[in-house]
């Protein structure tokens, strides 16, 4: 099977991250919410859901890759790259503490390697080491990322963006009105997890997003 | 290839520095060191693999990666080995290449053949005994119970759970090719001297 859609097209500019909630039915609307991604509109998606265990979230990949999704939609998981082989994604998202892109690319040369960044060292090793495409965030205060501090902010977006040609996701906050200005700092799309949370207003916010960042 | 049968592995403990454990294990005489680490980063026990394959290659022993198939291909490790709440071993088996070893730990008659059917190389099968270093939720299955699945499968079964000096020769004879040992190793004052033990213990039985 070919997954290897980065040297076909561009990336998708609208990154969304599952929200890894303790709630049962989660998984259902995950797969729910994915089936009515709208048609013209095409995402990364990031199954992130460190509260499975490595057969729940197999059979979770599995689920998702066969969920009819829009043409250039790339499904990524966090971190596993066996997953990732296992169910056929096109690629994985690697925290701070994961292991780099150049150890693991050897074993899946087809797939997407991206990396979350923080800080300047974090972003040279990601460059170094070969990812795609680079996250960054919290910029704006948001719940789902109080934990991991303070937020960084727009100008460290922007500082971010002028040191690196990868493309760099924004992550943290993001609302549609806050997404113009991520994009003008440097951003080549944005990525959140809690506004897409409310499955009334998804298609919504999607296209929101989508009207906001298209190039 | 799995090890020749008697034989001893020794799993990890998560108190404790994995690479120098399996270093004294390895010293001891271990055939087999199971890298069994849940809460370490992705980063740390890429590292971790990488020091003990090396390591197991010069004692010419293997290195098996709990858990993390993935890991355990970056770092070229021997094998995998999966839980039942791991990625069941017929999906492993389809992303490694034939000569990776894949064990699987099992706790019924049931498990151990679904393991056989979905093409594990070894069988881990326990606990026999109580022991402290896992959470279980249920009783000790007991030598009888080895002897059992060992007259239903024929892949090699690793007998795992309160291992001792004192019992590891029984479930030797109960059918087991090797057996496993977490604390029993990494809590003993000296543990290459507690392996030695155990190895001449179960190459003894015949004698």
């Amino acid at each position: 099977m070919e997954h290897n859609k980065l040297s076909r097209t561009p990336l998708p500019r609208i990154f969304l991250i599952s929200s890894g909630e303790e709630d049962p039915d989660h998984n259902i609307r995950l797969a729910m919410q994915l089936s009515r991604l709208p048609r013209s509109i095409s995402c990364m998606v990031q199954i992130r859901e460190k509260q499975l265990d490595s057969r729940q979230l197999l059979a979770l990949a599995q689920e998702v890759r066969n969920i009819e999704l829009p043409e250039d939609t790339l499904l990524l998981v966090n971190e596993r790259v066996d997953i990732a082989l296992a169910a056929s994604l096109d690629g994985v998202h690697l925290p701070e503490s994961a292991c780099s892109p150049d150890k693991l690319r050897p074993i899946a040369p087809k797939l997407i390697f991206g990396c979350s960044v923080h800080s300047q060292k974090s972003l040279s090793i990601a460059e170094e080491s070969g990812a795609d495409y680079l996250l960054f965030g919290p910029v704006f205060d948001t719940p789902s990322k109080r934990r991991y501090g303070a937020p960084q902010g727009i100008e460290k977006l922007g500082e971010l963006c002028r040191a690196t040609k990868l493309p760099v996701f924004a992550l943290g906050g993001i609302t549609p009105d806050s997404a113009s200005r991520c994009m003008e700092a440097g951003a080549y799309g944005i990525a959140a997890l809690s506004i897409f949370q409310d499955p009334s207003r998804f298609v919504e916010t999607i296209e929101q997003f989508h009207h906001i960042i298209s190039p | 290839m799995i090890p020749s049968p008697p034989f001893l592995c020794v799993i990890t403990d998560e108190a404790l520095c994995p690479v120098s454990l399996a270093e004294k294990a390895l010293e001891g005489g271990a055939a087999m060191i199971q890298l069994r680490h849940k809460s370490a980063s992705g980063s740390q026990l890429y590292s971790w693999a990488i020091e003990i394959v090396n390591l197991t290659k010069r004692y010419n022993a293997l290195c098996i990666i709990n858990d993390r198939v993935d890991i355990a291909m970056a770092s070229r490790a021997d094998g995998v080995h999966l839980g039942q709440q791991d990625m069941p071993a017929l999906v492993a088996r389809k992303i490694l290449d034939k000569y990776t070893i894949i064990g699987v730990s099992t706790s019924s008659i049931e498990e151990a053949i679904q393991a056989e059917k979905d093409g594990a190389d070894y069988i881990g099968f326990g606990h026999i005994y109580p022991t402290s270093s896992k959470e279980k939720g249920y009783p000790p299955l007991g030598p009888k119970a080895l002897q059992e699945v060992s007259k239903q499968i024929s892949l090699p079964i690793v007998a795992i759970g309160g291992v001792s000096l004192y019992n590891a020769a029984l479930l030797l004879s109960c059918g087991a090719s090797g057996v496993a040992i977490i604390s029993g190793v990494s809590r003993a004052v000296d543990p290459s001297l507690a392996t030695r033990k155990l190895v001449s213990a179960i190459n003894k039985r015949d004698s």
